[in-house]
């Protein structure tokens, strides 16, 4: 084995050691240290911070950590803040009058100046020795020994209150005070932690703004009107939100708006509310949007503020509506009555809408208010279908359509507050058998769009019938000119023109069935029509309504002026005597007519003694017509118009008679649909109790009418009369149905 | 025989003259219910009947009643059976005897109801049937009984071809029955009928009554005017308070 040569040499390990410093104690160490803080900290209270040497000082407090003196430094550190504290305690003290927050201030400042140097020195000790032991940092520290050694000392706390409150109350009361002191003054308390704003400002404050606003809330109430009270709160309360935004914690606004809601507000709010001449009545009354927006807006803090305001509001209007609809003098003009009502709603509508923020629990205290005292008067059904059949009428000075078309929509809104929507209906189809009838409907169109309304309102059924009359002027056209065509070359060609309306039974209103003697020369026409229409239409049976109907007729009085009347069928039948007779008296003209008495009166009447309309001259010239009384053309009638029409009856409400006869036509209408109701209700259920029918009926009808639960129980009781009900063998409430 | 205490023996009596039973049939009936009089009854009339009728006899009856030229008993032949039975036609035990014939109309059997009921309760003569009246009389007592023969009187006493039943002849059958059970109201209720009413009465109304009678105090505490009642009673209800009757 080779061995290498220069032999092997062992390899020696060295250790490097590092130096050691011994250091000893110096028992001076601490004393001599803290003296240097404590004589900088001396400078920096004094304002002579220039002179030292930031990098000595932390290095010496660092030493003074690190040598674990921090206790005794951390303790010496607050002796010694509390020292300079209670002399800057002494100066504030010493403050005169208003100097007091100024020097308060200053001082605030210098501490926190002198804060933050004394932090940045012992910045070793915030981050190691504190932490560790759970201190306080030293800054957070010092803003502890301000708040106890001065915010919070005897002399000066009190003095501190009632010096902020002072300038507040000033304020308040129209001085110009420093609110850049008041700033830095709540900054500071905020500062010192937000407990001890709140507790050593912002309760004193909340409860001296209490009693302030309760005096003055007194005071202003007493003097006040209720708008201009609302206009003070109003502005207090933008005040104080000012004042927070000014100088106080964001936090504060919540709480001092609701002092001034409790006190101002809160406190009076029935008496505001209800003030005489001037509270919400009279606003409502007055239209006064300005003033009933403030009071929506405002009493919006108040805990059942609105609920008080809608309470109160409804009240007025049940009342005034009430007032409105069982006025004696209101029910003579039922076309005024119902445009009285629209106009209320018009007012409430817009009132809601600018000043109470379209709130919908204050349009449904407006809907079921008119609900209300709608249906206090029976007679709501007739009027409002008067008042649509008087803005459906030719001749009315609706400018256009459109404008039609919006009074309809808020007539609707009426028809829907309605509880007897059934009774409604038949007064509408009897106005609008009027209208189509004589004529005298403005548009078609119109009238289509009502039924539409209608329709949409309560379904197919309601309307149905109202089509069919609708369905019967058109198929009457038809039919009119089918007879011309086929018989134009029997008539003679003076023979009058006539226009049929064929009305299928059950459509139209039940009318009693009235014949008088037509003219020969209509009656040949007629009688022509009718073999004409029964040829055309097998089983059919034709009856002529001469009560109904219009005609048009030229005269040459003897003073040889011409013209055309247009008049009623039955005021025909009377001018046409006179073609072959020069005086006739009033029981003549009852033989050769035979139309009613009641009738003829009054159509006699209209042709001889309406003012400017009368074609024939009565002996005695008196409004009451006896049987001798004598009738004759007046030979001197003058107009200026070629075409005069002679009035026809108008769709009037009823007399009480004829009222109670519709009612009881309505009643007797509603038994079979209540019959039927129940009937549908048993079918499907099989068997059902005695509430359930009664509950389930009412639902089922009460879209058109709120049926009577009596009625309904006498339905039950006939229905198990024929065998379609039975009683349940054991349950004698319970009903069954027998297929 | 046993020799039975007084208060026994005057059970016995009481049962025979009520039921006109045997005194064998008593005294079994009795010990059956542990000596109970009401019980008794129960027992009594839950029995099936024993007896059965002569169908020949009953033939003969039946022929011996019958109108001469129609194959029914009617108003001459009806007086007669109650001249042989010595009972006033009004007297309620009529309507139970027509009950248990089924009669279809009052004041008319037809063979099959008369022949057939009186097989049901077991006689074939008029000493028989006259002997059964007490018996009879008694089922008047039975709840259950009274309340199908209270709605039987409906068709049985309503006019041929109506539904309702003539006024005048349901207060008629109303104090009938009622006299039967004491309803202390009966005569405030003809008074009300007949001044406020004055219309036939539906069956409904003749059947809601009886319900009325049983369940409603006198003093009309626990009347519900949600509770179904036909509207007359309603209206009964409302006389009886206008008038400070309750």
């Amino acid at each position: 084995m080779l061995n290498g040569g220069g032999g092997g040499q062992k390899k020696r390990n060295t250790k490097i050691e590092p130096y050691r410093h011994r250091v000893e104690t110096d028992p001076k160490f601490f004393d001599k240290s803290w003296r240097k803080l404590h004589d900088a900290i001396r400078e920096i209270y004094n304002h002579n911070a220039s002179g030292l040497s930031f990098e000595e000082l932390y290095r010496t407090a660092y030493n003074m950590v690190l040598n674990k003196f921090a206790p005794q430094l951390y303790e010496k550190l607050t002796e010694n803040m509390k020292g300079h504290l209670e002399e800057m305690r002494t100066c504030i003290e010493a403050a005169q009058g208003g100097l007091f927050l100024e020097e308060l201030q200053r001082k605030w400042n210098d501490h926190n100046k002198a804060l933050t140097m004394i932090r940045d020195i012992l910045m070793y000790m915030d981050r190691t020795y504190i932490p560790t032991n759970k201190k306080t940092p030293v800054f957070e520290h010092g803003l502890e020994l301000w708040r106890d050694t001065i915010v919070r000392s005897p002399m000066i706390q009190g003095r501190l209150f009632d010096t902020l409150l002072e300038l507040i109350h000033r304020e308040r009361t129209g001085d110009v005070i420093n609110r850049g002191l008041m700033r830095t003054t709540t900054k500071m308390l905020m500062d010192l932690g937000l407990s001890v704003y709140q507790d050593d400002f912002e309760r004193p404050f909340l409860e001296v703004s209490a009693s302030f606003y309760s005096g003055e809330s007194q005071q202003f109430i007493e003097c006040c009107t209720c708008g201009e009270y609302l206009k003070q709160a109003e502005r207090r309360l933008h005040e104080e939100s000012e004042r927070v935004s000014q100088y106080l914690d964001a936090k504060t606004n919540e709480k001092i708006t609701a002092v001034v809601v409790k006190e101002m507000l809160a406190n009076h709010m029935q008496r505001l509310i209800l003030m005489e001449n001037s509270g919400l009545v009279n606003m409502l009354v007055e239209d006064r949007y300005e003033d009933l927006t403030r009071m929506y807006t405002l009493f919006n803090h108040v805990p059942d503020g609105l609920a008080t305001i809608r309470s109160v509001m409804v009240s007025h209007i049940k009342d005034t509506g009430k007032s409105l609809v069982t006025d004696p003098e209101r029910l003579k003009d039922p076309v005024d009555f119902v445009q009285r009502l629209l106009n209320m709603k018009d007012k409430y509508d817009n009132i809601i809408n600018v000043s109470f923020s379209n709130d919908k629990s204050f349009l449904n205290a407006l809907n079921s208010s008119f609900e209300n005292f709608i249906n206090l008067n029976n007679r709501s059904p007739e009027f409002i279908s008067l008042f649509v059949d008087d803005k459906l009428r030719k001749g009315v000075k609706e400018a256009n359509e459109e404008d039609l078309e919006t009074v309809l929509d808020k007539v609707m809104m009426l028809f829907r507050y309605l509880q007897e929507k059934d009774l409604f209906e038949k007064y509408y189809k009897q106005h609008l058998a009027k209208r189509l009838l004589s004529g005298k409907a403005a548009s078609d169109d119109s009238e289509r769009s009502m039924l539409v309304k209608l329709k949409t309102e309560c379904g197919y059924q309601f309307t149905s019938k109202l089509e069919g009359m609708f369905t019967d002027l058109k198929t009457s056209q038809d039919t009119t000119q089918g007879f011309y065509a086929s018989t134009s070359s029997e008539l003679p060609a003076d023979a009058p023109t006539m226009s049929v309306q064929i009305l299928t039974t059950g459509s139209w209103p039940t009318q009693t069935c009235n014949t008088c003697n037509l003219p020969p020369e209509i009656v040949s026409v007629s009688e022509k029509f009718r073999s004409y229409y029964l040829g055309t239409h097998n089983g059919r049976r034709l009856t002529w309504q001469t009560n109904m109907g219009t005609a048009d007729i030229k005269v040459t009085f003897g003073n040889g002026s011409k013209h055309e009347l247009n008049v009623s069928t039955y005021q025909m039948c009377v001018l046409m005597l006179f073609n072959s007779a020069d005086v006739l008296t009033y029981r003549e003209i009852e033989q050769s007519t035979a139309i009613p008495a009641a009738d003829l009166k009054r159509c006699l009447q209209s042709l001889a003694l309406v003012k400017g309309k009368q074609v024939l001259r009565k002996e005695p010239m008196s409004r009451d017509i006896a049987d001798d009384d004598s009738f004759c053309v007046n030979d001197k009638f003058t107009s200026k118009l070629f075409k005069v029409k002679i009035g026809t009856v108008v769709a009037q409400k009823e007399t009480d008679p004829e009222k109670l006869e519709t009612r009881q036509r309505v009643e007797e209408d509603r038994k079979p649909q209540i019959e039927a109701a129940i009937v549908r209700i048993m079918k499907s259920r099989r068997v059902l109790d005695h509430n359930s029918i009664m509950t389930e009926v009412t639902k089922q009808l009460q879209p058109r009418f709120m049926p009577n639960p009596v009625v309904i129980k006498k339905r039950i009781e006939s229905l198990i009369e024929r065998d379609f009900l039975e009683r349940d063998k054991t349950d004698r409430k319970m009903y069954r149905y027998l297929a | 025989m046993h020799k039975l205490g007084r208060g026994s023996r005057d059970k016995v009596q009481q049962f025979m003259a009520i039921t006109g039973a045997s005194e064998k049939a008593a005294l079994q009936a009795l010990k059956a219910s542990d000596w109970h009089l009401e019980g008794a009854f129960d027992v009594f009339y839950s029995q099936p009947q024993i007896a059965v009728a002569n169908t020949r006899h009953l033939e003969e009856l039946y022929n011996r009643y019958k109108e001469p030229d129609a194959d029914m008993i009617m108003v001459e032949g009806i007086s007669q059976i109650c001249n042989d039975l010595q009972v006033d036609p009004q007297d309620i035990v009529m309507l139970v005897i027509s009950w248990h014939m089924k009669a279809s109309t009052m004041c008319e059997f037809t063979r099959q109801e008369f022949i057939g009921g009186l097989q049901s309760i077991g006689v074939d003569s008029i000493e028989k049937l006259q002997a059964k009246l007490p018996s009879l009389r008694a089922e008047l007592k039975d709840d259950q009984k009274f309340h199908e023969i209270y709605n039987f009187a409906f068709a049985w006493a309503r006019e041929k071809g109506q539904k309702s039943l003539a006024l005048e002849t349901a207060i008629g059958m109303w104090q009938l029955l009622f006299a039967e059970r004491s309803w202390p109201l009966i005569d405030y209720w003809c008074q009300f009928l007949q001044v406020r009413h004055n219309k036939a009465i539906s069956r409904d109304t003749w059947a809601q009554l009886l319900e009325f009678v049983k369940t409603i105090d006198p003093q009309l505490t626990n009347y519900d005017e949600e509770g179904a009642w036909p509207y007359l009673i309603d209206e009964f209800v409302d006389y009886l308070k206008e008038n400070g009757l309750a």
